[in-house]
């Protein structure tokens, strides 16, 4: 076992990353030893990284200890860079953790920043004069490159600024100057960010914490008028939404509820997360109370302007959407399905429970082959039965289905059909489907899949379907 | 003295005709006149005589009923008639507006999901369809009541398997209540279970039967399998003595018939619409087809 991680006392005793564990404890008996969770960090990493969110959407995970946040355009939202910088900085302290933070021009600058312990707020300007004295350490080059820089006697930043590039590129490799270029913001470098970020959002900072559901969703349908605004303005209506809570304590909670056609309507908006705290009400835990509350749109649509007339002709449709939309966001989405007919011969292809939409409501080409008689409902999976045909390529005139034995008064066939070579394979084997009638008047839809005297094993039956 | 009693009088009736235009309009009245009304409106007839007769009129298209099927395996025709009476409500009452068909997650595992090819063959637009599984009873109770609140929908049909516990007394009176004022018909299909006392207004046991004969033109071809037929027993109405009855349903017509009715789209097959009341010529060069011996006029009772 070795150190991995080591706290400032035991960096002040002399203990080193990479010591062994029984090394360490001959210096220092006491030492208190917990065991490395790289998972449990990444996962910490993460929810820091969300908890981030408050400031800017664009917060991107670096390595396994470090985050960026892009915060272009968002400072003046917390009154200037030097207020956001010291609010973060305090939040973090009182959360327990001991952060370097550093903000300047570009990603690459301030990592460095962070990384030599130059904690503060750089202004315009001064990238130069502040690269100039950073070790090379902390401009994220390899542990090979470095090597070589050092034994060249280049150790700080300001050695190589005013080296000739191409000699340098050449000896030590592209990186070093793509390094340098990208801390002094000759090279843009773009943050990716963790979550994608939304659309459009609304934010509501609150001065006395809510904990209430009904508090929650009020806020919920007040931003999602704000919104409302913009949507109409653009012409568009939100599909995916996402309602993300601040905890006091930091723990960030996000809810997303997905409509089944574009909206912009506030009560609705709000109707979706009802369904959907309502659904999640026993996870839901808002502890000392949420602090900061935001709405996004995750996804957009087109949404046809429409003038409500007199009559309210319309109006049936949205309610359509609005039971969906319900339904879904409670039950979890899939649970409102539409049977629809595909271009296939093969019966569980030519007809499919497809997920709700507003466009499955026309019909689809496959609407217009020919009827033929087909069961009101099909088994997902075909069901062996035990059949005894009088002749070998006949209907049977007996056969047993989940334990119960059924003499056929009347059978229908053979309809022929041969699997989909191009999807099953050269080697699938026809079906030859029955339409039977037993005894009892029972209408059923049995096949036979295979053919005698071709392959090693005859034939099997299968019930597929049953009819009205 | 007198123009004001003329004037009151005007205005009595001028109030009538806001109040007739109400009416047909929306429903806005309480659940006592509601339930007056039904007693002579708001009935569907299924276009069997004899059946709607013995059911004041035919299918209440407001409130509760139950469809039963005592096994599984007639869960297939259960379903068949539940459908066909969703369709005839929305086909007469609102057209436009989809059907619901919520089905518990284990129902469609035992008795097969729908499957658009053959709502097709059975006269039904699958578009015109929207189902939904929940997993629980819970969730389906819930997902019915929801519909009902909507004005999306034109019927609602609620499959549940076997009786569970959680379906009792008390939430059958609330869905029923529910679909009453919202002048819906929920239908209750409920695959393999027993008779239970529930607040239905009707229940039928729903039983497949045999099938009629395919008909080519004016000959029943033998041996085939004709429109779908159903042995309707009325276990639970206002009509104390239980009865049974034989239909089918013409998918064509998208009619019920008693058995063995010839129904119109037949009988247009019948008469040949480009050469009417005039049989084929008889073939040069092979023997003219056997004359049709006897005509069917009723089969035997399938009960």
């Amino acid at each position: 076992m070795r150190i991995a991680a080591l706290d400032e006392l035991a960096a002040r005793v002399g203990l080193r990353l990479g010591q062994g564990i029984a090394e360490a404890r001959a210096c220092l008996p006491d030492l208190d030893v917990i065991e490395a969770e790289p998972n449990a960090d990444a996962r910490l990493l993460a929810s820091l990284a969300d908890w981030c969110g408050r400031y800017t959407p664009l917060v991107a995970l670096h390595g396994d200890n470090a985050l960026f946040l892009d915060v272009t355009g968002c400072c003046h939202l917390f009154g200037g860079e030097r207020a956001l910088f010291d609010d973060l900085a305090a939040r973090l302290f009182h959360m327990g953790f001991e952060a370097r933070l550093a903000l300047s021009a570009t990603p690459g600058l301030s990592y460095a920043m962070a990384l030599a312990g130059r904690c503060t707020v750089l202004p315009t300007g001064e990238e130069a004069a502040m690269l100039r004295g950073l070790p090379l350490a902390a401009l994220r080059l390899e542990a090979a490159t470095l090597d070589g820089l050092a034994q060249a006697g280049l150790k700080r930043a300001g050695d190589i600024m005013d080296l000739p590039r191409a000699p340098l590129a050449r000896r030590f490799g592209p990186d070093v100057l793509t390094r340098l270029d990208q801390a002094l913001g000759r090279e843009g470098e773009p943050v990716s960010p963790r979550l994608p970020v939304a659309a459009l959002s609304a934010e509501r900072q609150l001065a006395e914490p809510v904990t209430g559901e009904e508090d929650i969703l009020a806020l919920a349908q007040h931003l999602g008028g704000n919104l409302g605004e913009t949507l109409t303005q653009r012409g568009l209506g939100g599909l995916n939404f996402a309602l993300t809570l601040y905890r006091v304590d930091g723990k960030v909670v996000s809810i997303a509820v997905r409509a089944p056609a574009p909206l912009k309507s506030a009560a609705r908006i709000a109707g979706l997360f009802r369904e959907r705290l309502a659904a999640i009400h026993d996870d839901f835990d808002a502890g000392y109370g949420f602090e900061t509350i935001r709405l996004s749109v995750l996804t957009t649509g087109p949404l046809d302007p429409v003038q409500p007339d007199f009559a309210s002709v319309g109006r049936s449709d949205l309610s359509l959407d609005d039971f969906v939309g319900k339904v879904e966001a409670r039950l979890g989405g899939g649970v409102i399905r539409v049977p629809v007919l595909n271009e296939s011969h093969i019966p569980e292809r030519a007809s499919v429970l497809a997920p709700f939409s507003r466009d499955l409501m026309d019909g689809s080409p496959a609407a217009a082959w020919p009827v033929r008689p087909r069961p009101m409902r099909l088994f997902p999976h075909p069901e062996p039965v035990e059949a005894i045909a009088e002749v070998p390529e006949g209907p049977p005139i007996t056969f047993r289905w989940r334990r119960t034995f059924h003499r056929v008064s009347r059978a229908e066939g053979p309809e022929r059909i041969e699997a989909e070579w191009w999807i099953d394979g050269e080697a699938a084997h026809p079906r030859d489907y029955f339409r039977i009638e037993d005894q009892g008047g029972r209408r059923f839809w049995l096949y036979r899949e295979g053919l005698y005297g071709v392959g090693a094993l005859p034939p099997r039956w299968f019930m597929h379907g049953v009819f009205a | 003295m007198a123009n004001a009693a003329l004037a009151k009088a005007n205005l009595h009736a001028l109030r009538q005709v806001v109040a007739a235009i109400e009416e047909g309009r929306q429903h806005t009245g309480k659940l006592e006149e509601t339930s007056a009304r039904d007693e002579v409106a708001g009935r569907l007839a299924l276009g069997v005589e004899a059946f709607d007769a013995r059911l004041e009129g035919g299918l209440p298209v407001a409130g509760l009923c139950e469809l039963r099927a005592a096994l599984t395996m007639d869960a297939g025709a259960a379903t068949g008639f539940a459908l066909a009476l969703s369709s005839l409500v929305q086909e007469r009452l609102r057209p436009e507006r989809p059907i619901l068909w919520i089905s518990e997650r284990e129902a469609g595992r035992e008795a097969g999901l729908a499957h658009a090819a053959g709502l097709v063959s059975f006269g039904i637009v699958p578009s015109s369809l929207i189902t939904a599984h929940p997993r629980r009873i819970e969730e389906a109770l819930w997902v019915a009541e929801s519909a009902l609140q909507t004005e999306a929908f034109s019927a609602v049909v609620l499959e549940v398997r076997g009786n569970p516990a959680k379906f009792g007394l008390t939430e059958s009176r609330r869905l029923h209540l529910k679909a009453r004022e919202a002048r819906l018909p929920l239908l209750l299909l409920r695959q393999a279970g027993e008779e239970e006392a529930s607040s239905a207004q009707l229940r039928f046991l729903v039983e497949a039967a045999p099938a009629g004969l395919r008909r080519i033109g004016r000959y029943s071809a033998p041996g085939t399998i004709g429109h779908p037929a159903f042995r309707i027993t009325v276990e639970k109405s206002r009509n104390p003595a239980p009865f049974a009855f034989v239909m089918e349903w013409n998918a064509d017509d998208r009619q019920f018939y008693p058995t063995g009715h010839r129904s119109l789209s037949d009988a247009v097959h019948a008469s040949g619409a480009a050469h009417p009341h005039r049989s084929p010529a008889a073939p040069a060069d092979r023997p003219d087809r056997a004359a049709e011996m006897g005509r069917i006029l009723a089969f035997s009772r399938a009960s």
